[in-house]
């Protein structure tokens, strides 16, 4: 049933990227339990605008939980704490009357911040250029029945390639590790038969990108998986290691 | 002005070959030498500036969003259409070519639909190549399901995330390209002009929507491939950042915007709930194969569905339509459930919703059957509604979803100016006043991946363009008018917020211009967008300043200019004195309520000319030739 | 060499080199509680499979040697790890909260390794650095463990050893890319039965020789 909440809002304020820097605190009134959370910040931000106020920037496009533009920290979880979620699918109703929520930005340093609750995710596109791909130009495939590939394996495939490239797992890395992003992309080429070819490329030229991007290391802490909101799972990162371990210690590939 | 769409003479089937052999190429050591500016990286823009930086030109790639993985493209469901025949069930390029030109409601041409049609196996072979996960058949051979009333099955998928996982493969091409620095991105970039030189596209504007600043960069062609602007109403099923800027750039700088009025109400998403709300979001159309359309059969009852009886519902789908059902054409559907509402009988708090019901559904074929046929799409109805439609049923309503209208291009895709190619929902080409379901994503990747490669080659070979930079007084030009524009837009210092405006934009149009469509109301429409711009350069409250990041900057911007097409999209229609496809004029329509098309006086393309701001936009005619097929009447009772 | 050093010198290399020296480690433990086990056979059983263990001289020694480059190997790595990831959230959050993936094992991996450095040198020095030419080996059990500050020592000792295997045995096999859904939950309860068997195993020693006294 709907209905209507007040909530207080510590919301981590950031000029630029180098600049003084801290929390505000904001009422949010009338808020109605049917709202996503981006649109109670839309409220909270006409508000503020209609006041004079700098309204709270935060990125968001598709509002479906698919382009992977939005997200932050809520009471600290990322996304917010409801399971298989992005923020922009998070509504209101998990919140009672009265409840103060906290918001921060993603922290990493490979994220640095933009403004307020806007990173610079610009690493994980670093990342997939290094080798997140298959080398094959436009006009020259066979015909797409020649490549069987059997239905368990596109599956898994598709799990890992469900990522949307958010960077909740970065943040909620107690390490800000990139591993899970990472082992997805690199899980859903090794698995198919066309992305063989270069698996051994690509898992030794990803990993060594990661790190000069200055991720954390994973610790299998296990808190990328539990905040995911595609639900990514870590066997994928046990994936991206054999393959490393292939690729390095095996394979001819430098 | 003569508008020549250039379509190669000869037998259909050979048109695309004849065309191809013809064009002048481009000499391979001289391709590098070539600067091509891609505007967009959906599935038209992103698998562009791939397949360009794969044949060897430099390409300079620019995106609204953080990452050119974001567009809009991402959040198409259901899945891309191709005349492969894989499922032996009759298809093939032919019909593939038929139902979509007859989808169309005969307002496409024939030959771009034709080779439509044909490069759509192609698509399916490359992205295969690329590692799209599509799904499989336990023999390990690609899945096809039907989709959008065809009767063959030729529709390909990942799950639910079809255009997620072809725009990535776009990408991982793109991200190739980028390695190799056969292309340059440029996210986080907003178009806010166009250069023209010599009647010739050689550049654009675009503001760094991190620093502020106004950057220039020339280049021999421009392409681009921006999308569409369903976002005129407001709500929509688009992406938050979707727009109509720089296209509608493009029609001030002299492209011609070509039959604005068609656009897509898709029937099946959640409806609204309050003024807060944002965005809409679709639920897959597939969900009406087994769900039953109703409302009460009393005007105003406000029971909870469970309590209303058999006795006292209206399946009005099934009652008017016998033999088609719950599965008429998605403008039927629509137009059908506002009606409903209209007479008070809708449903909600709002009474703008209908009944979407699986009670049958699931007594019929049991809870499972229907749990593994959309278990994620109820799921995501209840993460969104916080309601069970295994116990009570859906509710939904019509949705502004895609735009069948955009840029005028020719068969080339190049527009009226030259060097401007438009693609993908940008442009009008393919789909007529009408798209079938699963064929956007094939003509964005067809554009890019198997048109464009060969088309703007011809157009370098085959022209002469003076040596540029961007110091030349047409960018100076172009940056000052941008500048000024902005610095208008943060001194207006009002009362009313964008969205606010916005807001009101969207009720206008959804009211007078929507569903359905009547002279009255759209003269009414034109005056009311006159006055709300009026009050938008008055009254409209833009914080912050334009050196930094500002969102709502960015906003103001992109209002400003919806404000500004909403009238000729509303003179488009007015002028279009027939219904069909998605333009649905009351005045026009059979005894049987259908949409009734004129072939005699408006089988044509509507192109529109800009005159100047003060001036009425100038109509140009491109008139549709049908050698092929037939012109017949849709009928779905 | 490059060709080794280089993927080693990775993240994931590193991680790789924490899991075969950490997995060396619980091979160690595993022999040692064995062997330490002979202690609840009574004192002589004890000594005598302590001279049996001594006699085997050089092969001791291999071994000894090996453990130290494990441990220089596992400490160092360990430790540029967790420097590495500190630098990589410079700022951290004000509220920390947990998803349900983290364990008190693996949320306090350094520092219980760290404590668990600072033991094996008091170990050593109370067991390995002594002249035991004139006392046996369980005398200087019983020396030590008659004193309660030293069981208070080991048993915390030993139950931090417990916490840093309970995550690092799983955690090992991660790294080294066994992840199955069959064995995954296999290898996840063997890591909890192993930490209980050696906090249990090796907790019980200074308490049963207390009780001897
Ligand atoms: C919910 C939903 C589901 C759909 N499902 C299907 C389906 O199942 N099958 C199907 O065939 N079609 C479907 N469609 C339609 C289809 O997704 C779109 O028509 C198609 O993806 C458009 O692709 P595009 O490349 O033309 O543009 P977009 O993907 O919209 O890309 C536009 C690009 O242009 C950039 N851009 C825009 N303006 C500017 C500017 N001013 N300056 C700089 N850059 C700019 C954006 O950043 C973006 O990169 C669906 C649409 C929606 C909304
Ligand atoms: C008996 C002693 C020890 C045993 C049996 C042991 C065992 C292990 C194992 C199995 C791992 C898991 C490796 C992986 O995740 O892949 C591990 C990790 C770790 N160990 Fe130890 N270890 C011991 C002593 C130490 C000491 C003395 C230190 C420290 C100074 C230490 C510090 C660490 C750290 C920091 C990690 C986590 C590394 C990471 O996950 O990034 N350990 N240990
Ligand atoms: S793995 Fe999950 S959390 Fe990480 S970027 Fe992908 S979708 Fe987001
Ligand atoms: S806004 Fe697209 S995932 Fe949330």
């Amino acid at each position: 049933m709907t209905k209507s909440i007040n909530i207080t809002l510590k919301v981590w304020r950031q000029k630029g990227p180098h600049v003084k820097s801290g929390f505000e605190t904001y009422p949010a009134t009338d808020i109605s339990t049917d709202m996503s959370f981006l649109e109670m910040i839309d409220v909270v931000n006409e508000q503020l605008t209609l006041d004079g106020k700098d309204p709270i920037a935060f990125d968001h496009d598709c509002r479906e939980g698919i382009c992977g533009m939005c997200g932050a920290v809520i009471n600290g979880r990322s996304h917010g704490p409801e399971k298989g979620t992005t923020l922009c699918q998070f509504h209101m109703r998990h919140f009672s009357n009265g409840d103060t929520i906290v918001i921060e930005p993603w922290r990493a340093k490979a994220f640095p911040i933009i403004k307020d609750l806007v990173v610079d995710r610009s690493a994980f596109d670093q990342i997939i250029l290094a080798g997140g791909y298959i080398s094959v130009n436009t006009g020259g495939a066979p015909d797409a029945n020649s490549i069987p590939i059997a239905q368990e394996i596109a599956e898994l495939a598709m799990d890992a390639a469900a990522c949307i490239g958010c960077g909740a797992c970065v943040a909620a890395c107690p390490n800000a590790s990139a591993m899970l992003f990472t082992s997805a992309k690199i899980s859903q080429l090794a698995l198919l038969p066309q992305g063989r070819l270069e698996a051994a490329n690509r898992a030794l030229a990803m990993v060594r990108k990661m790190d000069e991007l200055c991720f954390g290391n994973c610790s299998n802490e296990r808190e990328c998986e539990a905040e995911c909101p595609k639900e990514i799972s870590i066997s994928n990162i046990a994936r991206l290691n054999r393959e490393f371990i292939k690729a390095g210690l095996v394979s001819s590939v430098k | 002005m003569q508008l020549d769409a250039k379509i190669p003479s000869g037998p259909l089937a050979e048109k695309w070959d004849k065309h191809r052999f013809e064009l002048k190429l481009v000499n391979p050591a001289n391709k590098r030498k070539y600067t091509i500016i891609v505007v967009g990286t959906g599935l038209a823009g992103g698998s562009a500036a791939a397949s360009l930086g794969e044949l060897g030109y430099y390409v300079k790639n620019f995106c609204i969003q953080d990452s050119p993985r974001r567009a809009h493209s991402i959040a198409a469901q259901g899945g891309i259409n191709a005349a492969k025949n894989y499922q032996n069930d009759g298809d093939s390029i032919w019909r593939l070519f038929y139902d979509t030109i007859k989808g169309g409601d005969f307002r496409a041409r024939e030959a771009n639909v034709y080779r439509l049609a044909q490069v759509s196996n192609n698509i399916i072979d490359h992205c295969v190549a690329q590692g799209i996960p599509f799904a499989r058949e336990y023999g390990g051979l690609l899945a096809n399901r039907s989709f959008g009333g065809a009767q063959v099955s030729r529709t390909f998928y990942a799950r639910g995330q079809t255009g997620q996982q072809l725009l990535l493969g776009a990408y991982s091409s793109l991200m190739r390209q980028v390695a190799a620095g056969q292309v340059s991105m440029f996210p986080r970039r907003e178009m806010l002009d166009i250069v023209v030189i010599n009647g010739q596209a050689r550049g654009i504007v675009v503001r760094n929507l991190i620093t502020g600043e106004i950057e220039n960069h020339a280049a021999d062609a421009v392409v681009l491939c921006t999308g569409g602007y369903a976002n005129v109403f407001y709500l929509s099923t688009n992406a938050m950042a979707s727009n109509v800027s720089a296209t509608f750039r493009a029609y001030k700088k002299g492209a011609f915007f070509a039959n604005p009025c068609y656009t897509q109400i898709h029937p099946t998403c959640i409806p609204v709930h309050g003024t807060y709300q944002s965005k809409l979001t679709l639920m897959s159309e597939s969900l009406r194969n087994d769900g039953r359309v109703w409302v009460p059969k009393t005007p105003g009852d406000r029971r909870p569905p469970n309590q209303i009886p058999e006795s006292e519902r209206d399946y009005y789908l099934e009652e008017k339509y016998p033999s088609f059902g719950n599965l008429v054409p998605r403008d039927v559907a629509s137009r059908n459930a506002k009606t409903q509402c209209d007479m008070g009988k809708g449903v909600e708090e709002t009474g703008f919703a209908v009944y979407l019901d699986f009670a049958d559904a699931i007594k019929r074929d049991g809870k499972d059957v229907i749990q593994q046929k959309y278990g994620n799409l109820f799921q995501m109805y209840e993460k969104i509604t916080a309601s069970n439609p295994y116990e009570t049923p859906m509710m939904i309503y019509p949705a502004s979803h895609y735009v069948m209208g955009g840029l005028w291009v020719d068969y080339n895709l190049m527009s009226n100016l030259d060097g401007l190619f438009v693609m993908g929902e940008a442009n009008f080409s393919d789909h007529g006043a009408n798209r079938l379901g699963a064929s956007a994503l094939m003509q964005g990747l067809a554009d890019g991946y198997f048109v464009i490669p060969y088309t703007i080659g011809g157009y370098l070979a085959g022209t002469d363009r003076p040596e540029i930079t961007t110091d030349h007084p047409a960018f100076k030009e172009a940056t000052r008018y941008v500048t000024e524009r902005t610095r208008k837009l943060l001194s207006i210092n009002g009362k009313r917020t964008v969205d606010d405006i916005h807001r009101q934009l969207g009720h206008i149009l959804w009211e007078y211009c929507g569903m359905s469509r009547n002279d009255d109301g759209l003269l009414k429409a034109r005056k009311l967008i006159q006055e709300l711009r009026e009050e938008f350069w008055k009254n409209a409250m833009v914080p912050g300043s334009s050196e930094d990041f500002n969102q709502s900057l960015e906003r103001a911007g992109r209002v400003a200019d919806f404000l500004e097409f909403a009238e000729l999209l509303v003179i488009d229609a007015f002028e279009r004195k027939e219904s069909c496809g998605g333009h649905f004029n009351e005045a026009y329509q059979t005894e049987e309520h259908e949409a009734r098309r004129d072939d005699e006086n408006f089988c044509h393309v509507s192109a529109w000319e800009f005159k100047g701001d003060d001036n009425d936009p100038e109509l140009h005619k491109e008139p549709l030739v049908f050698e092929n097929v037939e012109l017949t009447q849709r009928s779905y009772k | 060499m490059n060709r080794l050093t280089n993927p080693l010198g990775t993240s994931v290399g590193k991680k790789l080199m924490m899991a075969v020296t950490g997995l060396g480690f619980c091979c160690f433990l595993t022999i040692h509680l064995a062997g330490n086990l002979t202690i609840y056979g009574g004192k002589d059983f004890f000594n005598s499979y302590v001279e049996h263990l001594h006699s085997l001289g050089p092969l001791v020694t291999l071994a000894e040697l090996g453990l130290l480059v494990f441990a220089a190997i596992h400490i160092m790595t360990g430790a540029l790890l967790f420097y590495q990831s500190l630098k990589a959230r410079p700022i951290r959050y004000s509220v920390n909260k947990r998803a349900g993936g983290r364990t008190l094992g693996s949320a306090t991996m350094p520092y219980t390794g760290f404590i668990l450095l600072l033991f094996v040198i008091f170990h050593l020095i109370n067991f390995h650095f002594v002249d035991k030419t004139n006392i046996t080996t369980f005398q200087l059990l019983s020396n030590a463990f008659a004193n309660p500050v030293y069981i208070f020592i080991y048993t915390v000792a030993v139950i931090i050893a417990a916490i840093h295997v309970s995550h690092g045995l799983w955690s090992a096999f991660q790294t080294l890319g066994a992840n199955h859904p069959k064995y995954t939950p296999f290898l996840r309860g063997l890591s909890i039965v192993f930490s209980v068997v050696v906090g249990i195993g090796f907790g019980f020693i200074p308490v049963y020789v207390f009780l001897l006294l």
